[in-house]
């Protein structure tokens, strides 16, 4: 299951499992995002390739008109996930305290 | 033992497919740590067949066995063209972000986060079947890959 809100402040919370079955819903919700977003990924689960496709999508777009994704809270396997994928090299990444 | 199910050949499946690992992992006592990585490695191979062998309706059969240290996991295929993913490219995550797609990127991971993957085309019953195996001490599989059988062949 996979659940996706806005913030206060104009930043975005995910949480849940964002896998091939769910891409699709969260690719909708993306592509009403505007300008620097933070998304805070301490609650996700879980991400597949799927959802990496959802991210960079989201990422291209947003950086073609000045704006990108920031990701706060990102957990160890995340981070292994993204460092593995380079995406380490493309989104600005906060690990969880 | 063996834990096994058949799912039907649709992106619907992957819940059922997580709720399966789940529990095969809480009844045999399968460390914990290693459920996200066996979970991530039977969505991309599961989602690369429904993808790419769209001609028939067979259902991918999915067995979960544990063993020491870890788990090991065969999918198999019945009635599909050989597509050995062992020998898919790897992607370059150094290209800038206007030239990164997203296609490859699933087996591209698994490679790196599994001890081994092991694929056997059986062209008489055109079978494809994938054996990984993911342990808590193990090594990436990008370093131990191996394949066997009567074919093998990358699209």
């Amino acid at each position: 299951m996979l659940a996706i809100d806005f913030v206060d402040g104009g930043g975005v919370t995910i949480a849940g499992r964002l896998d091939a079955a769910e891409a699709p819903r969260a690719q909708t919700f993306f592509d009403r995002l505007e300008g620097t977003v933070t998304l805070d990924c301490s609650r996700l689960e879980y991400i597949s390739s799927a959802g990496l496709g959802v991210l960079l999508k989201t990422q291209k777009r947003l950086l073609a008109s000045g704006g990108k994704i920031r990701l706060t809270g990102v957990s160890s396997h995340l981070n292994d996930i993204l460092g593995y994928s380079g995406f380490d090299r493309i989104f600005e990444v906060e690990r969880a305290r | 033992m063996t834990t096994s199910a058949a799912f039907k050949r649709s992106f619907d499946s992957i819940p059922r497919i997580f709720a399966l690992t789940a529990e095969a992992f809480a009844r045999d006592g399968i460390d914990p740590r290693l459920l996200h990585t066996v979970d991530l490695a039977l969505e991309e191979l599961f989602t690369n067949m429904v993808k790419y062998s769209t001609t028939t309706d067979a259902a991918v059969q999915v067995e979960i066995v544990a063993i020491e240290d870890g788990v090991e996991v065969t999918l198999t295929d019945y009635d599909v063209e050989p597509f050995d993913v062992t020998q898919a490219p790897d992607v370059d995550i150094t290209l800038p972000i206007e030239q990164r797609r997203p296609g490859g990127l699933g087996l591209h991971l698994i490679r790196r986060l599994l001890d081994s993957i092991e694929y056997d085309y059986s062209k008489e019953k055109r079978r494809s079947r994938i054996t990984f195996r993911k342990t808590q001490s193990g090594s990436p599989a990008s370093r131990r890959v191996a394949n066997k059988g009567e074919e093998n062949a990358c699209d």
